[in-house]
């Protein structure tokens, strides 16, 4: 891909394009999967008649299906994608590791462990504590980061995916434990577990969008000194940035990223893999570059993937995180193939 | 080390167990593993399926070992006043074997989803029976009544058993007709789940007594080929569970929280079917887990309660 | 990462002069011996203690070929049987983790965790729900783990250096295979999702005791070669450029140990279902017995037996009436030991 790339823009490495016309690109590809988004559905309610009720001509039934499912749910996944995407761009900096994502680093095994428990206390997901989720994956994301420096595996990208796989497989175990003693949740949570932005309300969205915009502009906060910090740590301290406290900043805001974006749609993989590695392949390796782009991407391939689970078993729908995993597992191949693992700058 | 002493002593063993078993033999059942013959004399028996456990009760016959019910730790509720004294000797998960063997059981019902490795196993502690009908057909419950009756000599009974729930059914529907009219009367069976709804099968269990006591059970067309039920359905098709009565299963207490939660969002409460009212919440246990003539029993009565009352 | 022990210098010189007598240290007879004692006594405390009580005497008498009918069943049949699968796919884990640790030099780098459980997992739990297959679940998981290794061998271009392209295109297909066998899982009526529980989380319970010898026979057969071929694997912990300058072939090397494991895996699974946790924890507490020196291949196959062993005794007796699945307790008691290898400070002595 990133040869493919390199071939229409024959004459520029992928660092040095103009941000701004790529910028406005892959926003354009952005607006057009979301307007898909709207007036593609599963249901009866076509694209025509979809469109009628967008520009406030539509019917009952249509208005119905546009304002109270289909909006919703495209802006669930605007933001789950831009939370995932961001995340996995932030998590990949801070590793210097491209293949750091919160799947396979086991942050979103954390949310799902404590929505489980959650679900065995009597909270049905339904009304799922949005809390339970984030601090799930707050706990996750710490544990791998902690585990990970202990061993000094930051300098091996392999070895620090391991750890997340590591955890992932014990905290899968140990979810399944707490569902044998519970049927109903072991009912709910295989639903769960697949992930999925269908059917989800404005109000959970409303709920974690406060969290989202705090992580944002610790993301905004972080991305000067975290590309100082690309440079080494002596650069980051000579720049009179402080890099432990810019380190938790980032977990912090990888945690209420991935944490929002598991709550309101169940762990979605690979996301957060796939749309930095895009992003880079358009504009190259700098931080702030990356995490730019991958605002209108991260949306763009979740939003495409979901129309696609809503179209490939009309009338009920494929579960999207199945379909995450599928479209992630080549790419995660893809990065691994390159004949020397590539080292973030 | 341990593999060829252990090899020749199983066979010993499997030899005298089936040997001590099978003498006095007298009915052979087609079961899921082919031919298996028990005597019908068995006083000691273990039902590893709650079809089965439903069936005996009903037949007065008492059962010594059973599983436990899906989200229990006992056997399902509409059914354990009956069984006080049963012992539970696995879930449906995973049976403990060993327990079934402390029960010394002459026969053992098992679930027509019995695995082969685990038939091996049991059918040396004791005949195992595990039923092999067409499961596309709602009437499959009385065929395995009978069939787990002619293990133990109690045909009889089980067709009076299965008689007496035709009868109530009968007079179910009588009444229902009398209340409700000719078009008002297609119903669906679903399960709340926090995507959407799962709409059951119309040939399962609870959907042919539906259909016994003059309802007209339907999925909609959302299953193709015999799957059990749909997936969770998309809210944007929230309107083909618009039916005129809709039975939803939930299994416990917080399932009910969860449904009520659910009522009031926008895509549900906007369905004529919860404007009127014509939502009725089952036990899950009964209704979509069990099966056998008490079960079908309760399910009739359910159903009479709900609609005759509105 | 290359600590010239002088342990591994002699080691190394003997296999440079291509001497072909197996070298036999006299520490790791002695403590294999140990280990040995433990594992039987361990399965001689798990064939008297059960759901039915057998007074000792009665167990022996039962081993024997004496005493009353059921209870000769019970001892001879039920909790012989589940005790070798126990023991014979303990080993098989265990052997296998250990073998791809040491080609990854990582300690976390397991069969397990690299995806082949669970696409051994996603297959078997196909069979069980019935994707239109007749292949039993314990058939279907073998066809997943082979399928998965050869997968990760096609995409992974081969072992690779460290066989890392290997363990990542098989933390990929694992993936995939996760998420397909929850897809499959939410499809089926919730009895069938229950037959297809002990694929999922791994279990001794009611497995087909044809298998149990087979099981043993490549368990005993990997042992051997194992044996055989320590020397050539504990070249494994030195630089690629040491391993040729002693005249061997790295990638060849690794291959073998991959294939190894991944057999012994692969077998273990359509056995047991997925107990990934043996695979990390038995290869842990072999190298601390043998004091991190070496590469405790017949240790860590013991270790993992005891561990099943005594995981699948506390599953059978603890919750009694009701079984708890072994992997269900591995997973309990290897999770804080897995968290704890996590975050632990390393020690020159880790991989």
């Amino acid at each position: 891909m990133q040869r493919f790339i390199n071939d229409i823009f024959r004459e520029q490495a992928p660092s040095q394009r103009a941000l701004l016309p790529c910028f406005i690109v892959c926003s354009g590809l952005f607006v057009l999967v979301t307007l898909s988004s709207m007036l593609i559905g599963a249901g009866e309610v076509g694209a025509t008649d979809a469109l009628s009720a967008l520009v406030g001509l539509g019917n009952d039934e249509a208005n119905f299906i546009l304002f109270e499912l289909r909006i919703p749910r495209t802006l669930t996944g605007i933001f789950v994608g831009i939370a995932l995407g961001l995340s996995g761009a932030l998590m990949q900096s801070l590793a210097r590791n491209p293949l750091a994502e919160p799947g396979l680093l086991g942050v979103s095994a954390g949310a799902s462990f404590s929505v489980a428990v959650a679900l065995i206390f009597g909270a049905s997901i339904a009304t799922l504590t949005i809390g339970m989720a984030q601090l799930g994956a707050l706990l996750g994301c710490l544990f791998v980061t902690a585990a990970a420096r202990m061993q000094g595996q930051f300098k091996d990208p392999v070895r620090l995916v391991l750890a997340g796989a590591a955890l992932s497989s014990l905290l899968t175990a140990l979810t399944s434990i707490l569902l044998m003693f519970d049927e109903r949740a072991a009912d709910e949570i295989r639903f769960w577990v697949t992930g999925s932005i269908a059917g989800r309300s404005m109000d959970n969205l409303l709920l974690v969008l406060p969290y989202g915009l705090v992580a944002l502009i610790i993301t905004l906060y972080v991305s000067k000194p975290l590309a100082s910090m690309a440079l080494g740590e002596k650069v980051a301290l000579g720049l009179g940035h402080n890099p432990k406290v810019i380190r938790y900043l980032v977990i912090l805001a990888v945690a209420l990223l991935v944490g929002s974006a598991t709550a309101v749609a169940g762990p979605i993989v690979f996301v957060g893999l796939v749309v930095p590695f895009a992003a880079r392949a358009i504009v190259g390796a700098d931080i702030r570059r990356t995490m730019i782009i991958c605002i209108p991407i991260g949306p763009s391939l979740l939003l495409f993937a979901d129309i696609f689970t809503r179209l490939i078993a009309r009338p009920s729908e494929m579960p999207l995180g199945v379909l995450t995993a599928i479209i992630g597992a080549p790419i995660l191949l893809m990065i691994v193939r390159a004949k020397r693992l590539p080292t973030l700058s | 080390m341990f593999s060829f002493r252990s090899i020749a002593l199983s066979t010993l063993s499997t030899v005298s167990v089936l040997v001590s078993s099978s003498v006095f033999a007298d009915v052979t059942l087609q079961t899921k593993f082919g031919a298996v013959t028990v005597d019908d004399n068995a006083e000691r028996i273990v039902t590893l399926y709650e079809g089965a456990l439903d069936a005996l009760t009903a037949m007065d016959v008492e059962v010594l070992g059973s599983i436990s019910t899906r989200g229990g730790d006992g056997v399902a509720q509409y059914i354990s006043d009956q069984v006080p004294n049963i012992q539970i000797v696995g879930t449906t998960k995973e049976t403990n074997i060993e327990a079934v063997l402390g029960l010394r059981p002459d026969v053992i019902m098992a679930p027509y989803y019995l695995s082969e490795s685990q038939y091996k196993i049991l059918s040396k502690i004791a005949p195992t029976i595990a039923p092999n009908f067409d499961r596309s057909k709602s009437s499959v419950w009385e065929e395995e009544t009978l069939f787990f009756a002619k293990a133990i000599g109690k045909t009889a009974q089980a067709q009076r058993a299965i008689e007496d729930v035709h009868q109530l059914a009968e007079k179910t529907k009588s009444q229902l007709e009398s209340s409700i009219p000719a078009e008002k009367r297609e119903a669906m069976l679903a399960r709340w789940m926090p995507q959407g709804p799962i709409v059951m099968a119309d040939y399962l269990f609870a959907n042919g007594l539906l259909s016994s006591v003059g309802l007209e059970p339907t999925h909609k067309n959302l299953l193709r080929g015999k799957r059990p039920h749909s997936s969770p359905l998309s809210l944007e098709n929230l309107s083909v569970i618009d039916t005129d009565w809709l039975f939803l299963a939930t299994l416990n207490k917080d399932g009910v929280d969860a449904l009520e939660a659910a009522k009031s969002s926008p895509a549900f409460s906007r369905l004529n079917v919860i404007k009127q009212d014509h939502v009725t919440l089952v036990d899950g246990q009964t209704w979509t887990s069990a099966s056998g003539p008490i079960a079908a029993t309760e399910i009739i009565n359910n159903v009479a309660d709900a609609l005759l009352a509105k | 990462m290359n600590h010239f022990f002088p342990h591994y210098q002699t080691t190394a010189w003997k296999i440079g002069s291509r001497q072909l007598n197996v070298v036999i240290e006299s520490d790791a007879v002695i403590r294999n011996l140990i280990l040995t004692v433990l594992l039987l006594g361990s399965g001689i405390l798990s064939l008297s203690i059960g759901t039915v009580y057998v007074s000792p005497d009665q167990v022996i008498k039962a081993l024997l070929g004496e005493g009353d009918s059921m209870t000769q069943f019970l001892i001879n049949d039920l909790r012989l049987n589940r005790i070798l699968a126990g023991i014979y796919t303990g080993a098989a884990f265990s052997l296998a983790g250990c073998l791809m640790q040491n080609v990854a030099r990582n300690r976390l780098a397991t069969p397990g965790i690299i995806g082949i459980d669970n696409a051994a997992m996603a297959f078997a739990v196909a069979s069980v729900v019935g994707i239109g297959i007749s292949l039993s679940p314990s058939h279907m998981a073998l066809v997943g783990a082979a399928t998965a290794t050869a997968l990760a061998f096609a995409i992974g271009g081969g072992s690779g250096t460290r066989g890392y392209r290997f363990i990542v295109a098989g933390l990929g297909i694992g993936a995939v295979s996760g998420a397909v066998s929850q897809l499959l899982l939410s499809q089926v009526h919730i009895d069938v999702a229950n037959a297809a529980y002990p694929w999922t989380v791994g279990s001794l319970s009611g497995r087909d005791e044809e298998q149990v010898p087979w099981m043993g026979f490549i368990t005993l057969l990997a042992v051997i070669a194992c044996i055989i071929l320590t020397r050539y694997f504990r070249l494994l912990s030195f630089a690629d450029s040491v391993i040729i300058t002693l005249g061997q072939k790295p990638n060849q090397i690794r291959f073998l140990a991959v294939v190894i494991s991944v057999t012994l895996t692969g077998f273990a699974v359509a056995m047991s279902g997925p107990i990934g946790l043996i695979a990390l924890v038995g290869p842990e507490m072999a190298r601390t017995f043998a004091k991190h020196k070496g590469l405790p291949l017949v240790s860590s196959a013991i270790c993992g037996a005891i561990l099943m062993v005594l995981a699948d005794l506390v599953g059978r007796t603890i919750l009694s009436p009701i079984e708890l699945p072994v992997g269900i307790v591995t997973a309990v008691v290897g999770g804080p030991y897995l968290i704890w290898i996590l975050i632990r400070k390393p020690k020159q002595s880790s991989l």
